[in-house]
């Protein structure tokens, strides 16, 4: 019984943590993903032009996660990412008002999440091609990214912003419904980041062996909807932004991250991790 | 397995590509600076003291002195401080800009020199780094417009 109550109180441990980082670079380093998706932007502007790639802070941003990501995995994207935690903030009021309420919330699952997954590649593309062409920098007033970053300063002119407005409304109203909505089907960054050849080396696995039979808890409470590899695979889902929450949600404490079995390390690993990504962008001066 | 190897590939294939562009981007523009200085040097030596003199009467549209400007940024004030000398803007300062994001800020003080080089604050803004260097502009143009030499085109 005591043992029981022990890896309750760790769970909750581990969910309130990740909520204080999620707190706590949104308050630091709120612009960390749209400077680094000015880098790609920039790059293709630049070739659109004809002119030299400098190496600008925006660029060395977009190297910083990217080199982050290839060996950490998209920790960014499940502790970092304002956006990210933003979604996280809305689905979660959603579903306490819902509690509340007494209400079930409504939930969309099925085929078709498979096939919108790449809708973000699309829009990379699009935006990519956008900018190659010159065109972006003329598009004024659409981006809801810019919207949300503007809101988030406290700068409330938003007048000609009427698109990114709307744009902004439909996606947080996406992420109260759909868990991280945003982050598997629409960001381009996240695109760039799930194209990266992540090292296997800190992803999350399973011990298969030890898995209750028919259990698909892991798989259920993923935002991703990824199924986990067995602790023998050198396997890593590019989808997988490392939120942990199969690492809370399976009942047999049968998830690790890496091979080294840190048993139910899992704080300090990602204390680690967090304080390298915060170094890494402080020096590239987010 | 596979699909790490794959992605490696690739993700090294474009960043050779970036690297040989930016060294073809590079020589091309070595090559263009120097075909540059060579005609200037050419025209320099062809008609001396009359392009000069041209020129003072240009630049004299600002009066001498130390002028600051305001306007908005990204979120806060930016205030800039403009000096002129000898009838041109020969420097432009940040003296404060609250409140603004450091990554788009570094990127948005390029427009400063842009300023300079064109003597007046009528560029074109930062792409990627548009509010804050649009906020940059406005305070060197307010800065110029204390600047400019009513009096003298009025004669």
């Amino acid at each position: 019984m005591s043992k029981k109550i022990k890896t309750k109180t760790q769970k909750r441990i581990l969910n309130y943590f990740r909520r204080v980082v999620q707190l706590l670079f949104f308050i630091f380093l709120p612009s960390a993903f749209t400077s680094a998706f000015s880098g790609v932007k920039y790059i293709f502007t630049q070739i659109g032009l004809k002119q030299s790639i400098e190496f600008n802070s925006f660029v060395a941003i977009l190297i910083v996660l990217c080199g982050f990501t290839i060996v950490f995995g998209r920790l960014f994207c499940g502790f970092a990412c304002a956006f990210g935690s933003l979604g996280d903030a809305v689905h979660g009021s959603y579903l306490w008002i819902c509690k509340k309420i007494h209400k079930k919330p409504i939930q969309f699952k099925g085929k078709w999440e498979k096939k919108l997954l790449y809708i973000k590649y699309l829009l990379l593309s699009v935006i990519v091609l956008l900018c190659f062409s010159g065109v972006y920098s003329k598009m004024s007033g659409w981006n809801p990214w810019d919207v949300f970053s503007l809101i988030r300063s406290g700068n409330f002119h938003l007048a000609g912003y009427i698109v990114g407005i709307v744009l902004f409304v439909l996606i947080l109203i996406g992420m109260a419904l759909h868990e991280r909505f945003f982050c598997k089907f629409l960001c381009p960054m996240g695109a760039v980041f799930s194209w990266l050849p992540v090292i296997p080396l800190f992803s999350l696995r399973r011990d298969k062996n030890n898995c209750i039979k028919g259990c698909s808890a892991c798989k259920r409470c993923c935002p991703a909807n990824i199924s986990l590899p067995d602790k023998n695979e050198m396997k890593c889902s590019g989808d997988c932004f490392q939120c942990q929450k199969c690492v809370n949600t399976c009942p047999k404490n049968n998830i690790h991250i890496g091979f080294f079995r840190i048993h139910r390390n899992e704080i300090v690993f990602t204390l680690l991790r967090i304080l390298i990504l915060s170094l890494l962008l402080y020096l590239a001066g987010v | 397995m596979n699909s790490f190897w794959t992605k490696t590939i690739s993700l090294l294939t474009i960043i050779g590509i970036l690297i040989f562009y930016n060294l073809v981007i590079a020589d091309r523009n070595k090559t263009e600076e120097i075909l540059r200085l060579k005609s200037e040097l050419e025209q320099d030596s062809l008609q001396s003291g009359v392009d000069k003199s041209n020129k003072d009467n240009v630049d004299s549209r600002y009066k001498d002195g130390v002028y600051e400007g305001e306007a908005k940024g990204f979120c806060g004030q930016i205030k800039v401080q403009a000096v002129i000398e000898k009838g041109s803007v020969s420097e432009l300062k940040i003296i404060s800009a609250e409140g603004e994001d450091s990554a788009y800020f570094d990127t948005a003080v390029s427009i400063i020199d842009m300023i300079i080089d064109n003597q007046s604050a009528d560029v074109d803004t930062i792409s990627g780094a548009t509010f804050s260097s649009a906020g940059i502009k406005n305070a060197a143009k307010q800065a110029l417009g204390k600047a400019e030499n009513k009096y003298e085109q009025k004669d």
